[in-house]
């Protein structure tokens, strides 16, 4: 794991990405008790290319160039299936913009808020997003007015209130 | 609903209380337990069919 995270901060030092944090369950894990996954979903926002398109195929090559290979819709990363995710709306951009530094041991990785993981959850509306934004709501220290922010500037107001007995 | 009888409630209270304690662990010892999870699960996944990987860390073999 440790080896996986100084990869993504390696990818981001070379420019392979411009930003990346960690989101989905492990993002949440940092918050509340271990959930399980099998995948380590990270958030990327992407360089543009000349013809000013999003492509994860220069992500995917760089991680191939270091002996990295795709597994399904993952990259094995030292042993941990990494899911890329660019970030393709308004939320995700600031959540990655506002994600925050948290050491992993002697290594730094880039975790997205809490607060940004519950409207993204409030955004994708799976059941498993309801599940997990039942657990933050009860485990995590959230900013209710920065939660209230968040919710408000998306358009997630009227989301919230019925997931929220 | 009927109210729980008490020696239950208790259970569920210790049960609350050991996962707000385990959200206040450190972030490689989540990663840890993580893991721990997956090695529980993954042969019962994989006796359904699925394919999954257990994470390698850095110190385990």
């Amino acid at each position: 794991m440790k080896r996986t995270l100084q990869v993504l901060n390696e990818l981001e030092r070379d420019g392979v990405v411009e930003r990346y944090a960690i989101g989905g369950a492990m993002g949440a894990t940092f918050y509340v008790e271990p959930l399980l996954t099998f995948d380590l979903d990270v958030f990327v926002i992407l360089p543009k290319d000349a013809g000013n398109l999003l492509s994860l195929a220069p992500l995917y090559e760089a991680l191939r160039s270091r002996g990295y290979t795709e597994e399904g819709e993952c990259v094995l990363i030292a042993g941990v299936p990494v899911q890329f995710l660019p970030a393709y709306n308004a939320l995700l951009e600031e959540a990655l913009r506002e994600a925050r530094e948290t050491p992993y041991e002697e290594v730094s990785a880039r975790v997205v808020r809490a607060e940004h993981l519950i409207a993204i959850c409030l955004q994708t509306s799976r059941d498993k997003d309801r599940e997990r934004v039942r657990i933050l709501r009860e485990q995590a220290e959230l900013d209710m007015s920065y939660l209230a922010g968040v919710l408000q500037r998306h358009g997630l107001e009227g989301k919230w209130k019925p997931w929220t007995p | 609903m009927d109210a729980l009888r008490p020696e239950i409630a208790r259970l569920f209270t210790a049960k609350q209380a050991r996962r707000h304690k385990l959200a206040g662990l450190p972030f490689h010892e989540k990663v840890r337990a993580v893991v721990c999870l997956q090695e529980m699960v993954a042969p019962v996944l994989r006796a359904r069919g699925r394919r999954v990987r257990v994470w390698k860390l850095d110190d385990r073999t």
